[in-house]
């Protein structure tokens, strides 16, 4: 039976970061956290191929404490373990250092047939982990994936490339990149979410992991991160009638040259 | 002497690296290279101020350039490697960075050398924030097409030297490449555009929008969901951080409530309006101006403004 890992991110919902208007600086005391939405497809991958062909699913993460947080959600959606690095450190890791520690417990929990990300993250959308893995373990890499099969030892991937689409046959094992067109998600059943609490999750210690400092030092540091601020002109028509607004719009695009 | 190597396997974005490469040049005063896969890419890439390029030969997979472009790189000593942001160019970049133990910035606004490292911009969050980064050198780079002018072919007198490419990985087998087929124009240099989103109730009620747009004169695009869940309109007119970046003078909203990850795309718009029933939706904070109300109400009221 072919075994699968699925690599997924715990991260910041955007939707409840808010911009301070006054210094353009972000505001996340509010934000809850989420499975990276790209992440959802990859882990709904992996369970379509649990479940079309008999197959084992382990996931794995890596992120700071808060990833505790997420593994029964995780597991609630399919898989039949979940590897958890749960660190500190993750905060300031570029693609860099997280494909590295992510290869680096693979081998420890693998070999795997197959091992699937997202595309990128929600947060960061480095669009890097995937490839970077691959050249990690000394694997083929298959990015922007949009459908896939397991045929035997060997993986079939159509990928999505903007202006084409091409098929790559890897003799396996290989680690591939899925875009959100490839599935869609679905929501855990209460059945999946009770399951869940019997699933096992495992933590793999940073230390463990036999890197050096200097592969957990991130290339890239951030500097700083301030929200996008619009300056538009933020003019609402308001009178009571809409023939009344759309009279005043049109004379506004008309003064602006646009229509 | 360390320099600054750029690739695309799409000339035209390899162009736009040109001009991001010649700016940095200006700052590094080192040499500007370039790989090109054809010898009239490479001459046009000469003409236009490489001064050296590198003609990558018996490559038919552009992936398959990653391990011969992280050694001619590290054999060159290059300090900064800029590679354009397709699908390919991504993942391309990231083979070359782990070849080269290097860092990887995807999709950089701007880049710059300050303090003997490479700085960037990039949006985070969906394109909620705007992320500043230093990267150490060498640094690989990927920049999206359009985010540089094209660099214009001059006398520039650069040397094309023919470089034999490795053999593929054999365990990998390429074979279908089919083009998507495009309909109707590019929405993303279309000089107006009227935008619907769910707020439309159904496929058929795009007549409506498409009155209005033709009234403008103007192109329709969608949110994502119009184009990847209902499939009303093809996936190369849904704008935002996933989809087109729109360019437009114009910019109209119908029924589209404003998410980060769709406002990404139109920031670059010079006239935003917005036509929704929710007034907190959030396309009103990205708006110039804005009408609450039905957009079956208004979008015929505002055709039927135009027309006269
Ligand atoms: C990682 C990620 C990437 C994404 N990338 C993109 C992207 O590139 N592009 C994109 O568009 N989205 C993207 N999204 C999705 C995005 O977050 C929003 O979900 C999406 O843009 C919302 O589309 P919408 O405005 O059409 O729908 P909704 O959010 O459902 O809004 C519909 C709006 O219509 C209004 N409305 C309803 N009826 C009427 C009526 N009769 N008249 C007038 N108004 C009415 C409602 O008040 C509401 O504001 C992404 C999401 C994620 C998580």
């Amino acid at each position: 039976m072919s075994k699968i890992l699925v690599c997924y991110k715990w991260v910041l919902d955007e939707q409840d970061i808010r911009v301070n208007a006054a210094d353009a600086s972000l505001d996340s005391s509010r934000a809850k956290y989420k499975i990276s939405d790209y992440d959802k497809n990859a882990i709904e991958e992996a369970v379509l191929l649990q479940e079309g062909q008999g197959a084992t699913v382990d996931a794995v993460t890596f992120g700071g404490d808060a990833v505790k947080q997420s593994l029964k959600d995780l597991l609630s959606r399919g898989p039949d373990k979940v590897f958890y690095i749960a660190d500190p450190s993750a905060d300031k890791a570029d693609g860099y250092v997280t494909a590295g520690v992510i290869a680096a417990a693979a081998r420890k929990t693998g070999p795997y047939d197959l091992i699937i990300c997202g595309e990128g993250s929600a947060d960061s959308y480095n669009q890097q982990v995937a490839p970077r893995l691959a050249a990690n373990l000394g694997l083929p890499s298959i990015t922007y994936v949009q459908s896939l099969k397991l045929e035997g030892g060997r993986v079939v991937a159509t990928r999505k490339l903007g202006d084409c689409t091409e098929v790559v046959t890897v003799e396996g094992p290989a680690v591939v990149s899925v875009v959100p067109e490839i599935n869609k998600p679905r929501i855990p059943s209460l059945k999946q979410v009770l399951a869940a609490a019997k699933k096992p999750a495992e933590e793999i210690k940073i230390a463990d992991l036999g890197l050096s400092p200097k592969q957990l030092t991130a290339k890239t540091v951030s500097l700083t991160v301030k929200g996008f601020v619009m300056n538009r002109k933020n003019i609402l028509f308001k009178e009571p009638a809409q023939a009344d607004n759309v009279a005043k719009l049109v004379a506004a695009l008309a003064k602006e040259g646009v229509c | 002497m360390p320099g600054i190597l750029i690739f695309s396997e799409n000339n035209a974005i390899a162009l736009e690296l040109v001009t991001a490469g010649l700016g940095l040049k200006a700052t590094m005063n080192h040499s500007l290279c370039a790989v090109a896969l054809s010898e009239p890419d490479a001459a046009a890439l000469a003409a236009a101020g490489a001064d050296k390029v590198f003609l990558l030969n018996g490559q038919d997979w552009p992936e398959g350039c990653a391990q011969p472009i992280a050694e001619l790189a590290a054999r060159e000593l290059a300090a900064v490697i800029l590679i354009g942001g397709t699908a390919r160019g991504k993942d391309i970049a990231a083979k070359v960075a782990c070849g080269l133990d290097a860092g990887l910035v995807t999709e950089a606004q701007t880049i710059e050398i300050a303090e003997d490292k490479l700085q960037t911009t990039r949006l985070k969050y969906g394109g909620l924030a705007v992320a500043c980064e230093a990267t150490g050198l060498p640094a690989v780079v990927t920049i999206a097409p359009r985010t540089f002018d094209k660099a214009v072919a001059g006398d520039g007198q650069g040397q094309v030297i023919a470089l034999d490419a490795a053999a593929g990985d054999p365990r990998v087998k390429v074979s279908d490449l089919c083009p998507i087929e495009r309909h109707g124009v590019d929405i993303a240099s279309a000089a107006r555009v009227v935008c619907v989103g769910r707020g439309l109730a159904k496929q058929e009620d795009l007549a409506l929008a498409e009155d209005l747009a033709k009234a403008l004169s103007a192109e329709i695009g969608c949110t994502r969901g119009i184009a990847e869940d209902y499939h009303w309109l093809p996936v190369e007119r849904y704008i935002g951080i996933s989809g087109q970046n729109i360019k437009s003078e114009l910019y109209l909203s119908l029924g589209v409530s404003g998410q980060v990850q769709h406002v990404a795309g139109i920031r670059d718009a010079k006239v935003i309006v917005a036509v929704d029933t929710n007034e907190k939706a959030p396309i009103f904070a990205a708006a110039d101006y804005g009408i609450v109300g039905d957009l079956y109400e208004v979008a015929p009221l505002i055709t039927a403004a135009l027309k006269k």
